[in-house]
């Protein structure tokens, strides 16, 4: 019985939250002592309109298979317009991503107000499951190593000047 | 003879009413200084001139290959551009709506400006050299698609008739509109290979004229959000922030492309996004000053159908 343990893939899924409604939202949920997979890493933003597309490109690159960004509902949040401002932003942000061809199935928006703990569970729930069920995101992350030396150090010119050593 | 050649004969009446504008301008001290084109060194080339004295006036041409955008040296070269006074600049149509764009984020007055408009049947295309005929196959991309030959709301836009102008194939929709029919994995496959190219020159920011930040967000290191390095995880983040930050502002210049060393096509993104955002928003650049652009303004009723 020499079978090696495989690993199943564990999506990695990063949530933008407002502090305001969805992280409160969350904490409801922890406190209520709803259960929801622990994939997802929740960073805390002032408003959704704090949030800059830019983060998510950047979570992207360093290997979130999924991005959630949830804040308050419409007209409800605490910088009165912030919510509207990224709603706007983040249609427009969505059409760009999905011209470049990223898989938009991985992107999810959503409003989760301050009393929705069992909304965020299912929001959560949701994203990670889709997302198991696609798969590592391996766009970026090809870009992100490209980045990097390929590490391939056998090519007949490198080994002909090593043994010229 | 060529059945495409344009008519572009316009373009001699143009001149010399710019130059008598500029003569009148410059003596009466209506205007301390004027933003245009003059012929460059290389055969039937121009390039962008700035004139203080009703001398050089005769200096200022209008040809097909003046092609540059002057609406850029209104904002970061605006130092070099002496202060006091109004501001004379010929425009196209095309530079109008960034210049009308500009005036809409209050970095222009319209009072401080004097425009001298052109009416425009179309310019060269950045590939081909510039003293070649212009036709319906050197015609630059963007004119193509021009919707704005004739400037509105100019001080100046001298009498001419524009000539009857074909109907060219649009080479950017035809082009989005393939792209957007391939499968997600090959559009990512054909930017991915565009962005390859990109060398971080910057030049496509620098000859923008919505690019005026005095700290471009890719230059900050403290947090660095995007690697300034020319390798492809910094160039496709560097190209999607930029086309972002130009969704609905973006006037569609196309300088952008036309300055890439690379043969990105830029403007290609920005096309894109000025379709979405005419369908999302109703917001199409144009004559008209808006105080606050799609993105810095919403209604309540905005579609959130992509939102649980």
């Amino acid at each position: 019985m020499n079978q090696t343990t495989q690993h199943g893939f564990e999506p990695k899924i990063i949530a933008f939250v407002c502090t305001w409604c969805t992280y409160a939202g969350a904490d409801l949920a922890g406190t209520s002592r709803m259960q929801y997979p622990a994939n997802v890493r929740v960073l805390k933003f002032p408003c959704t309109g704090r949030i800059d597309p830019v983060f998510i490109l950047k979570a992207f690159q360093q290997g979130a298979d999924g991005v959630l960004v949830s804040g308050c509902h419409p007209g409800d949040c605490h910088y009165i317009a912030g919510n509207f401002h990224a709603r706007r932003r983040f249609a427009a942000f969505r059409k760009l991503l999905e011209f470049i061809g990223v898989d938009l199935s991985r992107l999810q928006f959503s409003w989760v107000s301050a009393a929705e703990g069992g909304k965020w569970v299912e929001v959560v729930t949701d994203l990670t499951e889709k997302v198991r069920a696609m798969g590592p995101m391996v766009e970026f992350k090809e870009l992100a190593l490209e980045e990097q030396w390929s590490g391939v150090i056998d090519t007949p010119e490198l080994k002909e000047a090593y043994n010229a050593i | 003879m060529n059945i495409h050649v344009l008519d572009k004969s316009i373009y001699t009446a143009v001149t010399e009413a710019i130059r008598s504008e500029a003569t009148r301008l410059l003596t009466a001290g209506d205007v301390t200084v004027i933003v245009g084109y003059a012929a460059a060194r290389r055969k039937g080339s121009a390039q962008p001139i700035v004139i203080t004295s009703s001398a050089d006036a005769d200096k200022l041409i209008f040809t097909p290959a003046c092609v540059n955008n002057l609406a850029v040296y209104l904002t970061k070269a605006k130092k070099e551009i002496p202060k006091g006074g109004k501001i004379g600049i010929v425009v196209k149509g095309c530079d109008l709506k960034a210049l009308v764009g500009l005036m809409g984020e209050s970095q222009l007055k319209r009072e401080e400006l004097y425009l001298i408009g052109v009416p425009c049947v179309g310019v060269l295309a950045s590939t081909v050299q510039p003293a070649t005929e212009l036709t319906a196959e050197t015609i630059a991309s963007k004119c193509r698609e021009c919707d704005a030959h004739l400037p509105s709301g100019c001080d100046l836009l001298p009498n001419v008739v524009l000539p009857p102008m074909p109907q060219l194939e649009g080479k950017y929709s035809a082009e989005i509109a393939r792209l957007e029919a391939l499968p997600p994995a090959e559009r990512w496959a054909f930017w991915k290979e565009q962005f390859a190219k990109c060398i971080k020159c910057y030049a496509c920011r620098q000859v923008c004229p919505f690019c005026f930040c005095e700290q471009c967000l890719c230059d900050r290191n403290k947090p660095q959000m995007v690697d300034t390095t020319p390798r492809p995880a910094g160039n496709t983040a560097w190209h999607i922030v930029r086309a972002m930050h130009l969704a609905g502002r973006c006037a569609g210049c196309a300088e952008c492309e036309r300055v890439c060393p690379m043969d990105i096509p830029l403007n290609l993104l920005n096309r894109k996004m000025a379709k979405e955002l005419k369908e999302l928003f109703d917001y199409e650049a144009g004559f008209e000053v808006n105080e606050k652009g799609p993105l810095s303004t919403y209604t309540e009723k905005d579609d959130q159908s992509f939102i649980k």
